[in-house]
């Protein structure tokens, strides 16, 4: 019954818990309350504290006195709620002695303002087993879009979660519902370990841990049966993998757990530059003025230097380097005295020389446009210093046909989700890997419109969008933030620390979701939408639960989802027999 | 000559009396138990004493009246309110303390001769319950009368209750079926003169008289925290009231406080004839001493303490709720009576 000895306003109430019943956080309530006229208001809501105490006693010590059976005093049990959804809209308060009931199917439902959505998939359990509906309005764009989730890394397992998300977005028939099943794709970067190489297989686990989590619940069906999921790994996927650094014919993905499957990726040094790749090499062009000027220059010489071929690499006529190269078979006889750029230590040699070598120290003057010298200095030495990482990824000496075959295309069809293993490479090189591939995404978009929707998993969006400075893929990663959800670009994009990423990119995202977070993280104004005691919980959350809060409900939601049905390392594939179940608990456990 | 000391009433300044300026008793007082004056040790309480319940009562008058009925006669009368209840222990500490049936009852007590009728106070917030005052005969027209009566109510109930709840104590010798498994600790001096059978101690915080004799005043103060005085039987000047009394120290005085703070007098009621101490009564007298030190205060939680025994204080506290704030209750009569007989209602 709601309580008389504290307010009961419309947004939050506390209620008493009659004796032999038990209320957790979490738990969904409903309250019906009349009007003096006889119209009934319901309100909705979830429990957000509990507390038990001794009433009519005085003194803190009397405990010890009621326990040794002396002073008589009951045990008060009381639960606040927040309401989520007064129905109708009508903001009275409840009365006190009004009784408050678990929030069941329909009451569930209107509780989660389920009503409300058009579409929707699962977006987890909640504490009773329930499933929590996430709208799919507010996620493809239609009514909002991206989510956003952070959470310290290894216990808050944001991927997880992502990835759990995208399965239920493509597997509980909301897609098929909707008619967009086959134009519905995912792109997912993988930037830790070789996590991610394994979504096609099945996880060897998956039984064991769904059935102790079932047996331990006491549930009739396991938790993919209760969310209506296949408990199955994604399907139609491709993996993307920087090519193994080093020269030669033979492209080989620079990967070590998958043997097969995974497709290696360059950019042909032509496309390098008819493309104007070169701002996504410098993750810092903002800031000097004037390297940006330099940079923005550069961009425009390459993209000219690169018209009118197709050839993967580029030739040159005014530019000897200092090593002689033998004339190779397959010289065309465009080349004839050229200068032909092959690889990207070739490129950056050449505008060296086009910069501070050629007239004796001075550099070509269409080139240098009046630059200072240490500018240019400063152009050239941040390329040298990125040479190593961007190299085995940009390459002329490829076959044209090889550069067909191993662009990155994330559109291809027949694939659903793609994963671009980025682990490997420097930081410069990922930040360009992935500002190339969204850029590329992007411009697609923009010619052809939103026929279908992208969704891009992206972790450690403090590192490519940092709240501080300007980058050409903060750029990038605004441009899908802000214009991406109308052209069907959505960004799942995670962090450690909201409060380190640009403001804009997770304010733009409708749905956002918390994981375990270091307490002063928490207290920060990014998670100011955490009801203070969701704040603090959000300290305590253990890996598998997250809370949720989206546009529809006014308060966060705490769920868990179930273990991954997809393996996360080669040693959970189901196919890979022959280890002991023991040595396989102990990896898990990290032993 | 001894030097000057003062010595504080370990008493509130507001409670009436205090503990120093003790009358004299002019009744008699027999040795009953023993001949031998001086302290007896504690025994420890038996297993089969499973109960011991705390009963007190309390009223409150609430609003005075001025009566008149549809035949023409007027007097006074006054809505009143009492609780009893009762604390149910375990003085083994093997469960936890209840609250027994404390419950208000409401009166509205009236001079004789008057028709009155009972009397439903509906709030304005269907939510906050109904009072009921139930119409009963004051003894006399005096203004106090009422009150009186009132008075009267809470204490017959309070008997009824005690007396219900305990074990029986047989009267005569061959008599000894009756073992000792439920005792009552009523709050004051035993009231009624006839006894209702019930092994019921009254125990009294403040002694207001002194009913040993100047030589034997000595062995109050020497008492250790628990032990207690041999039982006598008292018979009051009039000859009308017998009892069994003994006094029980609960605690150590502080050398700042009178002697015998910490002194409680419990009574039991007794047969007129003086010869036979029935064996309960021995043996309640016997568990006092450990029973009330568990039972009593500390001074920092009560100002009566120790006396103020805990479950004593928990029950107080227990029956003012159930009355409900007087103030709320005069606004409401208030606001009845308005409704009733006023130009409008009031809130």
């Amino acid at each position: 019954m709601v309580l008389g000895t504290e307010d009961a306003t419309p947004v939050s109430f506390w209620f008493a818990v009659s004796p032999g019943a038990s209320v957790g956080m979490d738990d969904l309530v409903t309250v019906r309350t009349r009007k003096p006229g006889g119209q009934p208001v319901s309100f909705y809501g979830l429990v957000d504290a509990v507390r038990t105490r001794h009433e009519g006693v005085t003194f803190d010590s009397d405990v010890q006195d009621v326990m040794a059976g002396l002073l008589p005093a009951s045990v008060s049990y009381a639960a606040r709620v927040l309401v989520t959804r007064v129905d109708p809209e009508d903001f009275i308060p409840p009365q006190p002695g009004d009784e408050v009931r678990q929030a069941r199917g329909e009451a569930l439902a209107l509780a989660l303002s389920a009503d409300k959505m058009d579409y929707s998939f699962p977006g987890g359990l909640l504490a009773d087993g329930q499933v929590l509906p996430v709208n799919y309005g507010f996620v493809n764009g239609e009514q909002g879009g991206h989510i956003n989730i952070s959470g310290i890394s290894g216990v808050a397992t944001k991927t997880s979660y992502a990835l759990f998300l995208l399965h239920s977005i493509f597997r509980s028939g909301l897609l098929t519902q909707r008619g967009e099943g086959h134009t519905t794709r995912a792109l997912i970067f993988n930037v830790k370990g070789e996590d991610l190489l394994f979504l096609d297989r099945l996880n060897a686990k998956l039984g064991k841990k769904e059935g102790d989590f079932q047996e331990r619940k006491g549930w009739q069906e396991g938790r993919y049966a209760r969310l209506g999921l296949p408990a199955e790994p994604f399907r139609d996927v491709q993996f993307l993998a920087p090519p193994r650094a080093g020269q030669g014919d033979v492209i080989v993905p620079d990967v070590e757990q998958r043997a097969a499957g995974v497709t290696p990726f360059v950019f042909s040094l032509r496309e390098f530059c008819a493309r104007r790749m070169l701002p996504y090499v410098f993750s810092d062009a903002g800031g000097s003025l004037n390297l940006g000027f330099v940079i923005g220059n550069m961009e425009e010489k390459l993209a000219r230097l690169a018209a009118g071929d197709d050839a993967p690499s580029l030739t040159v006529d005014d530019w000897q380097p200092d090593t002689e190269v033998l004339l190779s078979e397959n010289l065309r006889f465009d080349d004839m005295g050229k200068t032909r750029i092959e690889t990207f230590a070739a490129l950056v040699s050449y505008l060296e020389y086009k910069l501070l070598d050629q007239n004796d120290g001075e550099g070509d003057p269409r080139w240098v446009l009046k630059q200072n010298q240490g500018t240019l200095r400063a152009f050239v030495r941040r390329l040298r210093g990125v040479q190593k990482h961007l190299a085995p990824l940009v390459r002329g000496d490829v076959s044209a046909a090889q550069a067909e075959r191993y662009r990155p295309n994330v559109l291809k069809s027949g694939v659903q989700t793609s994963v671009v293993d980025i682990h490997k490479l420097g930081g410069h090189a990922q930040s360009f890997v992935v500002g190339v591939l969204l850029r590329d995404l992007f411009e697609h978009k923009e010619r052809y419109g939103r026929q279908d929707t992208v969704f891009v998993v992206l972790d450690e969006l403090n590192k490519y969008a940092p709240r501080e400075g300007d980058s050409p893929i903060k750029d990038v990663l605004l441009d899908v933030a802000e214009r991406g959800r109308s052209l069907g670009i959505i960004l799942i994009g995670a962090q450690q620390t909201a409060s380190e990423v640009e403001r804009r990119i997770v304010s733009n995202a409708a749905i956002r979701v918390v994981g375990r977070l270091d307490l002063a993280e928490a207290e920060r104004p990014e998670y100011r939408f955490l009801p203070q005691s969701f704040r603090a919980r959000a300290g305590i959350l253990q890996p598998g639960t997250m809370l949720v809060s989206q546009p529809d409900v006014p308060n966060p939601v705490l769920v868990s989802y179930p273990f991954p049905a997809w393996a996360t390392r080669r040693d959970e594939v189901a196919e890979d027999v022959g280890r002991d179940v023991e040595e396989v608990g102990e990896d898990w456990l990290g032993i | 000559m001894a030097p000057m000391r003062i010595r504080l009433d370990p008493w509130p300044v507001d409670m009436e009396g205090g503990q120093l300026g003790l009358q004299r008793f002019e009744g008699d007082l027999i040795d009953i138990e023993t001949p031998r004056w001086g302290a007896v040790a504690p025994r420890s309480i038996p297993a089969r004493l499973h109960t011991v319940y705390v009963v007190d009562g309390k009223r409150r008058m609430e609003s005075r009246v001025f009566l008149e009925d549809d035949e023409g006669e007027a007097g006074m009368g006054g809505f009143g309110a009492y609780v009893v209840g009762a604390v149910n222990l375990c003085p083994h500490g093997s469960r936890p303390a209840e609250l027994e049936n404390v419950r208000a009852r409401r009166l509205l007590a009236h001079a004789p001769g008057l028709r009155v009728d009972p009397c439903l106070l509906s709030p304005r917030d269907p939510h906050t319950g109904q009072l009921q005052y139930t119409p009963i005969v004051a003894e006399g027209t005096d203004p106090l009368a009422p009150l009186h009566k009132l008075q009267q109510a809470m204490l017959s109930a309070e008997q009824e209750l005690s007396h219900g709840l305990a074990s029986a104590v047989p009267f005569d010798e061959g008599d000894d079926r009756e073992a000792l498994t439920a005792l009552t600790l009523q709050d004051g001096t035993l009231r009624r003169r006839s006894n209702l059978g019930g092994a019921v101690v009254g125990y009294v915080k403040t002694m207001q008289t002194q009913y040993l004799p100047p030589d034997r005043v000595g062995l109050l103060s020497e008492l250790k925290p628990g032990e207690r005085t041999p039982i006598m039987h008292l018979t009051s000047k009039t000859g009308k009231t017998t009892r069994f009394i003994w006094y029980v120290r609960l605690c150590e005085a502080a050398f700042y406080q009178h002697p015998m703070s910490g002194v409680m007098r419990l009574e039991m009621y007794a047969p007129d004839d003086s010869d036979f101490l029935p064996p309960i009564v021995r043996e309640v007298a016997n568990v006092s001493g450990e029973l009330l030190c568990r039972l009593a205060s500390r001074a920092h939680k009560d100002p009566r303490a120790p006396q103020n025994l805990i479950p004593t204080a928990a029950l107080e506290s227990a029956m003012s709720r159930a009355m409900g704030s007087a103030d709320l209750v005069t606004r409401r009569l208030r606001a009845h009576i308005a409704g009733q007989y006023g130009p409008g209602a009031v809130a």
